[in-house]
C-alpha cells in the first residue's frame, strides 16, 4: 500500500510512461499495442487491474506520467473500481496528469446516471474525460492518439506547455444539464 | 397478392369494395381462376391458413385454459409473424380476434406483440379495433399496448384518411390520464389543420392545468400552434424539454429483422433464430437501419379514382417535374414516411417553398428520432457494422442540408448531445459537415452548447482534427454571415434567421454571437499553434478564418471588426514560410479597408466601432511596418521587448533588422536569389546592400511579381514613399 508519486523518480531522455488502469482489462490490452508503436519518443506502457500497485517491483517501476482510469460505461462495477483507485494517487497527480477514458458511452443499455456520474468525478478532480470507440480499429487509433496527445505534454516534451496547462483547457467540466429537445 | 391481382384485373372488380375481395369475384381470366384453384388446394391444407380461420371463427366464451387448439394455432401464427411477417388479411383477422376480446383479455397481449405486418397494415382494421376500444372491456394496460402498436406500425398503414375522419374520437381518449401521453403522439401524426378546432385547444389547455406542463400536452399543442396561431394563445418555449418516447419495445426489432429479411434475400434460420431471441429479451435493440424510405404514395385508391372528390389531394410521388409540382401546390399529400423526402429534390423544393410548418415538423420528428436512435442509443455500443449505412444516411442529410441552406433543428439538438460523447474521428467528416450548418446560438448558451464540448475535443486531438475543426468553425461562421445579410431586415434592428424555425434574433444578440465565436476561435488558435510548434498546416486554416473575419463589414454588412489575438498575429508574422506573411499583409489590408470604410459610414448609420480596435489595429501595423519594412524590431512600445543586454548577448548582429522583408526568414530566400540575379558578378553576398533606395524598390517590384499580392496591397496601402526609401510611415488611421 503506497501512494503513487509523480516527482518522486528522476524522468527518463525522451521516455513518456503511461498507466493503463481498467479493472476489466479489455481496452487496455489492445491500447497498449498500439501506443508502443509510437517512433518520436519512447512510450512505456504499464498496465493495472487496479490501484494501488504492489510492492515488489517498486524499485524498478519508472516514473509514470500519465495515469489513465477506463471505465466501461456499461458496468457499474469500472466505475466502482476506478473510483476506488483514484484515492492511491498522490495529490500531485491531480495537476494534469491523470485522465479518464470512456467506453461505450453510446449504448443503449446505459443509465444515464452513470455516465452523469463519470463526469462529475472527472469534473471534481479537475480531469479531461475523453471518450472511446473501443469496438473498432479506427476508434482504438483515435483513442491512442489523444492519450499520447496528453502524454507527450504531461512528460514534458511539448516545449512551452506543461501538464497543469494542458489539462486546465481540457478538463472535465459540470454535467450539462442543458434544456434542449431529447429523444429518450 | 390478393389485392395486386384485384388492381390488375377487370374494371368491374374496382368497384367492389376492398372488403369483399373474395375468390370468387374474380371470375373473367380464366388463367387466374385456374391460378386461384391451385392457391385454394394449396391452402386448404395449409396449417396456418386453418389457425387463421380458428381464429376468424372461433365462438366468443371459448376458454383459453386447457384449450390446446388455440395454443396450438397461437405459436403457429407468432411463427409465421417473427419469420415473415403477416399478410394485411391475418393483421385485420388477428386484431378483430385481440380486440373483442372473444376469448377473454388474456390472450389480447399476445396477439398484439405478434402482429409484425409483412406489407402494410389495412387502414380498416385499425379503424375497427378504435371501436372496440370505446366498448371499454379492455384494460388499461393492453389498450396502451394497442396504442403503442399502432404508433409503432403507423407508417406501415395504407391509408390515413378513415383514421383522419375519427380524430375527434380519437381524441376522446385524451382524457384517460393512462392513454394520454400516447394519444397525444398519436394525434400529432394525424393532426392536419382543420381537426384544430377551439374545444379541441381548450381541452387540452385544461388537461394541462391539471397534469402540469408535460411535453406531450405541449408539442401536440405547439403542432396545433402552427396550424392556427390565432386558438393557441399559450407561448410555447422554443426548446421543449422532450419529444414524445419511443414505444417501440416489443415490436421494433422484429419490424426491422422482417424488413430486411425481404430487401435482402439472405434469409436464414439463424436469423430467425435471434428474432425470436430478441423476443424474450425486449430491452435488446438491433440494429435499425437507416436506408431511406422510398417516396411512395399513401392515398386511397378509392380517393384517386373518385372524380368527385372536392379535396383531391395529389401524392408526392405522382409528380415528376418541377412544373407538376407549381401546379399541384396546394393539394399535397405528404408521404407517411418523412424520411423519404430527404431522397427527393422535388420534395424539398416543395418543403423549400411551402409555408405550411407542420412539414418540416413532422420532418423534424422523424430525423431527430432517427439520429437519436442510431448515433445515440446503439443497442450494440457502437460497433457498427453499418457504418456504410450511416455514413450513407449522414452524406445524404448533408446534402438536403445543402440544398435547403440551413439545418434541421433536430439535427442540431442531435449534435449538441453527440459531441459530448463524441471520441472526434468516429464520422468526422461528416460531423463536422452537420456541425458547420447549425443556425446562430444565442450568447447566453453558446458556450455551453458548443464551446465546451470541442474545446476539450481541439485540446486533445491530434493536428488534423485541429485543422478540420478549425475549417468547420470557419464555414459556420461564413454561414452565419450570410444569413445575416440575407435576412436582415431594412432597419437593421432585427433579424429573423432560419425562416423555419423562426429563430428571431436583434442584432446586437447576433453580434454578440458572432463575436463569442470570433473570440473562441481565437483563443483555440492561439493555444493550438502554441501547443503544435506553429505549424503551418494549422496556420493556414487559422488564416483562413480570419480572411472571413476581416471583411465581416464590408462583405456582409455587419458593423463589427475584431482584431487576431496577438497568439495569432505574431506567429503569422514570424512564419517561416512566405504564404502565411502574405496572407497576414492580405487580412490587415483587408482590416484596413473595413475599418476605414465602417469609420466614415459610422455618423450616419448609428453604429458604432470601439475605439480599442482601432488602436489595436493601429498597433499591429505598426508592428508590421516596423519590422518588414523599417527594420525597427525590438523599439520600445512595441508589441515584443526584450532587454538590451539580453540581445546584444544573443550575438546576433543587427538584430533589430532580423525580420525586415531581406532577412525575415521567410524571404531570406528571395533576398539571396535576387541578390545573384542583381549583382551577378558579386562574390561577396551582402544583403544589406538591397536596402539602397534603388535595389529596394526592384526587390520589392521583384517580390510582387513572385505573387505576393497580399503584400503588395499592405505595402501599397500603409506605406507612404515620397521620401526616401525605408522611411516608411506607420499607419495614419487616427484614433
Amino acid at each position: 500500500m503506497s501512494l503513487l508519486k509523480p516527482f518522486s523518480k528522476l524522468p527518463g531522455l525522451c521516455t513518456a510512461n503511461i498507466l493503463l488502469v481498467e479493472s476489466e482489462e479489455q481496452f487496455q490490452q489492445s491500447l497498449a499495442d498500439a501506443l508502443v508503436e509510437e517512433t518520436a519518443v519512447t512510450v512505456n506502457v504499464r498496465l493495472a487491474k487496479s490501484l494501488p500497485l504492489p510492492m515488489e517491483n517498486e524499485e524498478s517501476r519508472p516514473r509514470i506520467d500519465l495515469v489513465v482510469f477506463i471505465i466501461n460505461l456499461t458496468s457499474e462495477l469500472s466505475f466502482q473500481s476506478a473510483e476506488a483507485s483514484l484515492k492511491y494517487l498522490d495529490p500531485g497527480y491531480f495537476l494534469g496528469k491523470v485522465c479518464f477514458m470512456v467506453t461505450n458511452a453510446r449504448n443503449a443499455s446505459v443509465p444515464t446516471e452513470r455516465l452523469d456520474a463519470v463526469r462529475k468525478l472527472a469534473a471534481s478532480l479537475n480531469c479531461p474525460l475523453l471518450f472511446a470507440e473501443d469496438q473498432t480499429p479506427d476508434g482504438v487509433t483515435n483513442a491512442t492518439e489523444r492519450l499520447l496527445t496528453i502524454l507527450k505534454v504531461a512528460a514534458g516534451l511539448v516545449p512551452m506547455a506543461t501538464a497543469l496547462y494542458l489539462s486546465n483547457l481540457t478538463r472535465c467540466t459540470v454535467p450539462p444539464d442543458i434544456d434542449q429537445p431529447s429523444f429518450d | 397478392m390478393a389485392a395486386k391481382l384485384n388492381l390488375s384485373g377487370p374494371p368491374d372488380s374496382d368497384t367492389s369494395s376492398p372488403n369483399d375481395q373474395s375468390v370468387s369475384s374474380r371470375s373473367s381470366n380464366r388463367s387466374l381462376r385456374v391460378a386461384d384453384k391451385e392457391r385454394r388446394k394449396n391452402e386448404a391444407d395449409d396449417p396456418f391458413v386453418l389457425a387463421l380461420k380458428y381464429f376468424s371463427d372461433v365462438e366468443a366464451g371459448t376458454p383459453v385454459y386447457g384449450n390446446d387448439d388455440v395454443e396450438r394455432n397461437m405459436v403457429l401464427v407468432e411463427k409465421v409473424a417473427y419469420s415473415k411477417g403477416l399478410s394485411p388479411e391475418t393483421i385485420s383477422i388477428m386484431l378483430e380476434f385481440a380486440m373483442s376480446l372473444r376469448m377473454g383479455t388474456i390472450l389480447c397481449p399476445r396477439v398484439l406483440k405478434c402482429l409484425i405486418p409483412a406489407t402494410v397494415v389495412p387502414q380498416e382494421a385499425v379503424v375497427r379495433a378504435f371501436v372496440w376500444l370505446g366498448v371499454g372491456k379492455i384494460p388499461v394496460s393492453t389498450q396502451i399496448l394497442f396504442i403503442k402498436w399502432v404508433l409503432t406500425v403507423f407508417d406501415m398503414i395504407d391509408a390515413k384518411d378513415q383514421l383522419r375522419a375519427i380524430y375527434g374520437f380519437i381524441f376522446s381518449f385524451v382524457t384517460e390520464e393512462n392513454l394520454c401521453p400516447f394519444i397525444c403522439h398519436l394525434l400529432y401524426l394525424l393532426t392536419r389543420k382543420e381537426s384544430v378546432r377551439v374545444f379541441r385547444v381548450r381541452k387540452l389547455l385544461e388537461l394541462q392545468s391539471k397534469l402540469g406542463r408535460q411535453p406531450f400536452l405541449l408539442n401536440l399543442l405547439s403542432l396545433y400552434k402552427v396550424f392556427c396561431p390565432e386558438l393557441v394563445t399559450l407561448s410555447i418555449p422554443s426548446r421543449i424539454k422532450s419529444v414524445f418516447r419511443n414505444h417501440n419495445m416489443p415490436w421494433r426489432s422484429a419490424l426491422i429483422a422482417v424488413q430486411k429479411r425481404d430487401g435482402s434475400q439472405a434469409a436464414s434460420s439463424i436469423s430467425l433464430a435471434s428474432t425470436i431471441q430478441d423476443k424474450t429479451n425486449p430491452r435488446k435493440r438491433k440494429h435499425c437501419h437507416l436506408v431511406l424510405p422510398a417516396l411512395c404514395s399513401v392515398v386511397n385508391k378509392e380517393a384517386q379514382i373518385e372524380p368527385s372528390s372536392s379535396r383531391k389531394v395529389v401524392p408526392l410521388v405522382q409528380l415528376h417535374s418541377f412544373d407538376q409540382l407549381l401546379e399541384n401546390m396546394h393539394r399535397i399529400e405528404l408521404p407517411a414516411q418523412m424520411g423519404s423526402l430527404l431522397g427527393s429534390s422535388l420534395a424539398l423544393q416543395y418543403l423549400d417553398c411551402v409555408q405550411d410548418e407542420s412539414a418540416l415538423l413532422r420532418l423534424n420528428f422523424w430525423l431527430g428520432y432517427a439520429l437519436h436512435e442510431e448515433f445515440l442509443f446503439c443497442g450494440d455500443g457502437g460497433a457498427s457494422q453499418n457504418s456504410e449505412e450511416a455514413l450513407q444516411f449522414l452524406n445524404k442529410l448533408l446534402s438536403t442540408q445543402h440544398f435547403l441552406q440551413e439545418g434541421f433543428s433536430s439535427s442540431e439538438a442531435f449534435l449538441y448531445k453527440f459531441l459530448n460523447v463524441w471520441d472526434g474521428s468516429l464520422l468526422r467528416p461528416q460531423i463536422l459537415g452537420l456541425l458547420s450548418n447549425i443556425p446562430v446560438i444565442p450568447s447566453s448558451q453558446i458556450r455551453l452548447l458548443l464551446f465546451e464540448p470541442l474545446m476539450q475535443l481541439f485540446f486533445t486531438s491530434s493536428l488534423f482534427f485541429k485543422c478540420g475543426l478549425m475549417e468547420c468553425l470557419n464555414n459556420m461562421l461564413l454561414k452565419w454571415l450570410t444569413w445575416h445579410s440575407v435576412y436582415a431586415l431594412e432597419d437593421d434592428l432585427d433579424i429573423s434567421l432560419n425562416s423555419h424555425t423562426s429563430i428571431n434574433m436583434t442584432l446586437s444578440g447576433f453580434k454578440d454571437s458572432v463575436m463569442e465565436l470570433v473570440d473562441f476561435v481565437g483563443r483555440l488558435a492561439s493555444v493550438g499553434l502554441q501547443l503544435e510548434g506553429c505549424h503551418s498546416l494549422l496556420l493556414s486554416f487559422i488564416l483562413d478564418f480570419y480572411e472571413t473575419v476581416c471583411d465581416t463589414f464590408l462583405k456582409y454588412g455587419l458593423p463589427l471588426v475584431v482584431i487576431p489575438p496577438t497568439g495569432v498575429f505574431y506567429p503569422a508574422l514570424f512564419a517561416s514560410d512566405p504564404v502565411s506573411v502574405d496572407r497576414l499583409a492580405y487580412i490587415m489590408y483587408r482590416y484596413k479597408v473595413n475599418l476605414t470604410s465602417a469609420k466614415s459610414q459610422e455618423k450616419e448609420q448609428a453604429f458604432h466601432i470601439s475605439r480599442q480596435t482601432f488602436r489595436e489595429f493601429n498597433h499591429y501595423a505598426t508592428v508590421m511596418v516596423n519590422c518588414l519594412w523599417n527594420s525597427k524590431m525590438f523599439q520600445p512600445g512595441m508589441g515584443i521587448q526584450l532587454g538590451e543586454e539580453l540581445l546584444l548577448k544573443s550575438n546576433v548582429p543587427q538584430y533589430w533588422a532580423s525580420f525586415d522583408l531581406v532577412h525575415h526568414p521567410a524571404f531570406m530566400s528571395y533576398a539571396v536569389d535576387f541578390h545573384q540575379k542583381c549583382w551577378p558578378g558579386r562574390k561577396d553576398m551582402d544583403l544589406n546592400s538591397i536596402k539602397h533606395s534603388k535595389p529596394w524598390s526592384w526587390y520589392l517590384e521583384y517580390l510582387f511579381s513572385q505573387g505576393y499580392d497580399g503584400l503588395k496591397q499592405f505595402v501599397q496601402s500603409n506605406i507612404s514613399r515620397q521620401k526616401a526609401a525605408g522611411d516608411g510611415q506607420g499607419n495614419s488611421l487616427s484614433t
